[in-house]
């Protein structure tokens, strides 16, 4: 049985946004610990306020291609996949890690972050907690 | 004898998953629930989500698009 998936996000686009909620939420559902690593760009997925972008779309159609996702979305049942994520942290047994380093790099500071994001810390920290985890995934 | 009839028509993945497993948390051993899904992919998904929460499947029937699953909360 699947007891722990670790995740490294590096991107900050819509999709990768939502593969985290679906995984993130389904994962713990299923009582999996879903830990996720942000790093570079992925960081901007956990800044308040930062609504992401659909990348797999020509520049000028990206606004309009995340409303009609959004939309869709919505349709399909799904609530606000910030809140559904937000209650899987608080409630579940989703992690959201965010890298110290990159952090730096990037000049942003914890503040920006979502109230519910860890604390960031380091690479050794992020493969402490995955020496017992099934599977080790880059988004 | 059901306890809980959840209706997630019109819903697709995670959400019948989620909302059932949101239902069977709140619910006390023994107790029935019923999730009715016309989500294709809910065929699969709730008979998985119950391979991990130990819950007991005890009926499954079809009607066109319409699928009702009937779990026994262990």
């Amino acid at each position: 049985m699947v007891k722990k998936i670790n995740y490294i996000v590096k991107d900050k686009s819509f999709e990768k946004f939502m593969m985290m909620v679906i995984l993130g939420t389904t994962g713990d559902a299923m009582d999996i610990e879903m830990n996720f690593f942000f790093t570079f760009w992925g960081l901007e997925l956990l800044k308040k306020g930062k609504k992401p972008k659909v990348q797999g779309m020509p520049t000028p159609m990206k606004g309009m291609a995340t409303r009609m996702f959004t939309k869709r979305l919505k349709e399909y049942g799904m609530d606000d996949p910030l809140a559904m994520l937000k209650e899987a942290v608080t409630e579940g047994k989703v992690r959201l890690i965010p890298c110290s380093m990159t952090m730096d790099l990037m000049r942003i500071k914890r503040e920006e972050l979502l109230d519910f994001v860890e604390e960031p810390v380091g690479a050794a920290t992020f493969f402490e907690i995955s020496a017992d985890a099934d599977a080790i995934i880059s988004l | 004898m059901v306890s809980i009839t959840l209706d997630a028509l019109g819903k697709k993945c995670p959400m019948p998953v989620l909302l059932a497993k949101k239902e069977l948390k709140k619910m006390n051993s023994g107790e029935v629930l019923e999730v009715i899904s016309d989500d294709s992919g809910s065929l699969k998904d709730i008979p998985s989500l119950l391979s991990k929460t130990g819950d007991e499947l005890l009926d499954t029937t079809q009607d066109g698009e319409v699928i009702t699953f009937t779990i026994k909360k262990i």
